[in-house]
């Protein structure tokens, strides 16, 4: 695993090679917010370099500063040793700096070939390294828009690989892949070690990081906290520089969460709660016949392999598709949803993955917490502060939103944002609450503190669905889980039996008993 | 507290290219460009046979007054495809026009050559300092170029304060074809040049692709290295390049110039229809040229249909002209935007 280089160096801070990369006390302020404190980063030749820290520690500002997207308002970095300015996206490449952003910086609206073109990268060389990752089967004339997201990652990775950078940085790469093809991923991150180039690799998925990073730097409020080689500490010692102090914390409250749970809530096999949400024979596109219920109190899992029609379910369930067949009740009552406005008033409201797509990233925290609320106003004058006030602080201090950032939410970061969300429904009520992979990109605190508010919901008698690409969260989270494989239920089963093993069978169509058997 | 969850997918979407997906992205890609033109063909045809003859004068008529609105659609497009609008084209080809006219009047063929290339390049430098205020300032391109509208419509103004002025004949032969209007190869050549000899080879340089990224997704094209602000200055000039050669043509047509701000919005407003219905995205990135050039000669047949008209049904005078014009603008903007949304739905 690791090269002849570090381990020839006992300490890698004290590394007498000249690092191919360093930042030093780098700070970026925006207005008066601190996004970035003090950071302290020294990438050496020859290593992957793990970049981690808590949603809002500044690894994505760090990033944009190494790329040349914004400057920082203090400190220096060093490519070589060398004190530079980067001042745009190409100055940063043309240092040897080349990036894979979360979101793919490819246009939509362009051939993949075109997108080439247009920033100079040769498409044989492109070509070269897709065939190296296994991936002949894309096809450079197809517009960017018709390719699915894993792959454009991909195609993003390639063309950053084709420019045989000193540095590749790679910020949440394998988030939205498939285990397959991060794996592809990883192999390209192995050859720049190879070769004696770096890879700065970002990422939530601490196991990934411990497996594949040789050296990791932490961020925490903003400053570099700790930096250890990975085998030293493992995972262990990352989450605990992640959150700091707040570990413990986060661990308490996530226990007494789970206790509850244990206690109370999980639904009796003797009483039979209401059952608030019925889903039968629903057919639209690629949802072939799915039934299923939903009781007050409960956690609905939903796990699916990507694209097997789980966001048709929730885009019909939110009320933003109508069924071609089969039928939705509340509470017992058919919804026929003509637009997600309808659903939310019968008490169904959605979180999606996309959170920029839910909120208004213009505006204020609070703003976006109110938004729903007003369709509670009845009359047509202005809204009333005070109750408006009354149940955002509410929500605030219910979701420990980082209000940092007060003035605008897309300065907020992933899980806040999400938070955000989840948070304006609680402001306005509802029954039934779809979560459509909230904890996609969201650190491991933040992703605790989504759990024990859903653990927390469903103590409070509200039904909800969850829909999670991690199949992890359906044991801690979930009380009950459907597996749909191909349109179809092919699982339903109970948290406490769902294994990641037998879940990921169930996802893969592999089931001995049929799914009629099955359902209740 | 570890990490180690699986993330599940499904590879299915690996063996997606086949021969039927292709066929379909065909059709998807240019359908909307045929119907265009079609719809073009069957109104040119309709027109036709109300007409008592349809010979190379009316031909002539019909193509030369097209020339000038194609060549406004085509600079409107590009602008809309780079994310922006400019409402003050219509004013740009009013001052051309102007400029053109007062300079030229009096001259011969070669000077008036030099003062169209000369006014074209003023245009275009005009057009690039309105995309760099756009820029530098941030302010919306439809407030900017609101602006401007007036700005350079004035400026026409005081160049030449009523009309007047005139060309050279061999110059409006350029596009008129001959005095009698019986050549109509020159208004062809006219529409055809700009299209092959401008827009064709610089279509898959780094100019233009660099105008569509700016429009798809602003910051995707700036990730990629994109300079945001040479592209904008690059739309606008461009745009008012096509604006100025309209500017001409419409010298070369009128012989001579007339400053009327009725002519400059109605340029505008036309421009901004043909390229909408000749599959531009309004949100800027989609769509080509030969949708808006197709939609621009279909809608410069709208007024010689309805003043025709008038002769069948007397209630149609030439305000009820303008009344049906302005509807038929809206509702084919509307069946554009209706056909989009389908497409998006069905995918």
């Amino acid at each position: 695993m690791m090269t002849p280089r570090i381990t020839s160096s006992p300490n890698p801070g004290l590394s007498v090679t000249t690092p191919l990369l360093e930042t030093v006390a780098v700070a970026k302020r925006y207005g008066s917010v601190v996004a970035l404190r003090s950071a302290n980063l020294t990438v050496g030749p020859g290593e992957i370099h793990a970049l981690l820290g808590a949603n809002g520690a500044g690894k994505s500002t760090l990033v944009k500063v190494l790329t040349g997207v914004i400057r920082p308002s203090e400190g220096e970095v060093r490519v070589n040793g060398e004190t530079v300015v980067l001042r745009d996206p190409v100055d940063a490449q043309r240092r040897g700096l080349a990036p894979v952003f979360q979101d793919p910086a490819l246009v939509p609206d362009l051939t993949v070939v075109d997108n080439l073109r247009l920033t100079g990268a040769d498409p044989e060389a492109v070509r070269h390294w897709l065939s190296e990752m296994d991936l002949r089967a894309i096809d450079l004339t197809d517009f960017v828009r018709d390719i699915p997201l894993p792959l454009l990652r991909m195609l993003d990775l390639a063309r950053a690989a084709s420019r045989e950078p000193a540095v590749l940085l790679l910020d949440e790469i394998t988030a939205a892949l498939p285990i397959d093809l991060a794996d592809r991923v990883i192999e390209v991150m192995r050859r720049w070690r190879a070769s004696n180039r770096s890879v700065l690799f970002i990422s939530h998925r601490l196991a990934e990081v411990r497996d594949v990073c040789d050296i990791a730097t932490v961020l925490r409020d903003g400053c570099d906290v700790d930096r250890f080689r990975t085998e030293d500490g493992g995972e262990a010692r990352m989450v605990r520089a992640m959150l700091g102090d707040a570990a413990g914390v986060v661990r308490n409250v996530s226990r007494s969460a789970s206790d509850k749970v244990t206690s109370s809530n999980r639904p009796d096999e003797t009483t039979i709660a209401e059952e608030v949400l019925a889903v039968s024979d629903l057919r639209v596109g690629k949802l072939d016949g799915i039934s299923f219920s939903a009781r007050r109190g409960e956690v609905l899992g939903v796990a699916a392999l990507e694209g097997q029609g789980q966001d048709l379910l929730f885009e019909v369930l939110s009320g933003g598709r109508r069924p071609s067949s089969g039928e939705l009740r509340i509470h017992g009552v058919p919804l026929i949803a003509r637009h997600p406005a309808d659903a939310i008033r019968c008490g169904v409201v959605l979180v999606p993955s996309d959170r920029l797509h839910a909120l208004l990233p213009q505006r204020s925290v609070r703003e976006n917490l109110a938004l729903p609320f007003f369709r509670r106003v009845r009359s047509w004058g202005p809204v009333r502060r005070r109750s408006e006030t009354d149940a955002v602080d509410g929500a605030i201090a219910r979701l420990s939103i980082d209000t940092r950032a007060q003035s605008q939410v897309k300065r907020l970061s992933g899980g806040n944002q999400q938070k955000v969300t989840i948070g304006r429904w609680l402001a306005t009520g509802f029954d039934v609450l779809l979560c459509f992979d909230p904890t996609r990109g969201i650190d491991v605190g933040t992703k605790h503190q989504i759990y024990d508010l859903v653990r927390e919901l469903a103590a409070a008698g509200k039904t909800v669905i969850f829909f999670t690409s991690e199949l992890r969260e359906i044991a801690q989270c979930c009380d009950r889980a459907v597996v749909i494989y191909e349109g179809k239920i092919t699982e339903e089963i109970d948290a406490a039996e769902a294994t990641e093993e037998r879940l990921l069978n169930a996802a893969h169509g592999l089931v001995a008993v049929p799914p009629e058997s099955v359902c209740p | 507290m570890t990490e180690s969850g699986t993330r599940v997918s499904g590879m299915t979407f690996l063996g997606a290219s086949d021969r039927g997906r292709r066929r379909g992205q065909i059709v998807q890609r240019h359908g909307w460009t045929v119907g265009v033109w079609l719809l073009f063909a069957s109104l040119l045809a309709w027109y036709a046979s109300r007409l008592d003859a349809f010979g190379p004068y009316e031909r002539t008529a019909i193509l030369t007054t097209a020339v000038a609105a194609v060549f406004v659609a085509m600079g409107q497009g590009v602008v809309i495809l780079g994310g922006g609008i400019d409402l003050g084209l219509g004013s740009m080809v009013i001052l051309v026009n102007c400029v053109s006219a007062k300079y030229m009047d009096g001259h011969g063929f070669v000077p008036c050559v030099l003062i169209a290339l000369l006014v074209t390049l003023a245009a275009m430098m005009l057009g690039g300092a309105i995309g760099w205020v756009i820029h530098r300032s941030g302010v919306p391109d439809i407030i900017v170029t609101l602006a401007t509208s007036f700005t350079l419509f004035g400026l026409a103004l005081f160049i030449l304060p009523s009309p007047g002025g005139g060309t050279s004949p061999s110059f409006a032969h350029l596009v008129t074809g001959s005095e009698t209007g019986e050549v109509y190869w020159p208004a062809i050549l006219c529409l055809v040049v700009p299209f092959a000899g401008v827009w064709l080879p610089m279509r898959r340089r780094r100019t233009v692709l660099s105008i569509y990224a700016a429009g798809s997704n602003a910051n995707a094209a700036f990730l990629s290295g994109v300079n945001l602000r040479r592209t904008k200055i690059a739309s606008y000039a461009l745009g008012s390049c096509f604006a100025a050669l309209a500017g001409l043509a419409t010298t070369a047509v009128t012989g001579g110039g007339e400053p009327r701000f009725s002519t400059a919005s109605a340029f505008t407003l036309n421009a901004v229809a043909a390229a909408v219905l000749g599959g531009v995205a309004l949100t800027g990135g989609i769509g080509g040229m030969i949708g808006p050039i197709g939609a621009a000669l279909a809608l410069s047949l709208l007024s010689p249909i309805l003043t025709n008209l008038q002769l069948s049904f007397t209630w149609m005078d030439s305000n009820m002209a303008e009344i049906v014009k302005g509807l038929i603008l809206i509702v084919v903007v509307m069946i554009g935007g209706w056909a989009r949304a389908r497409k998006q739905k069905v995918v």
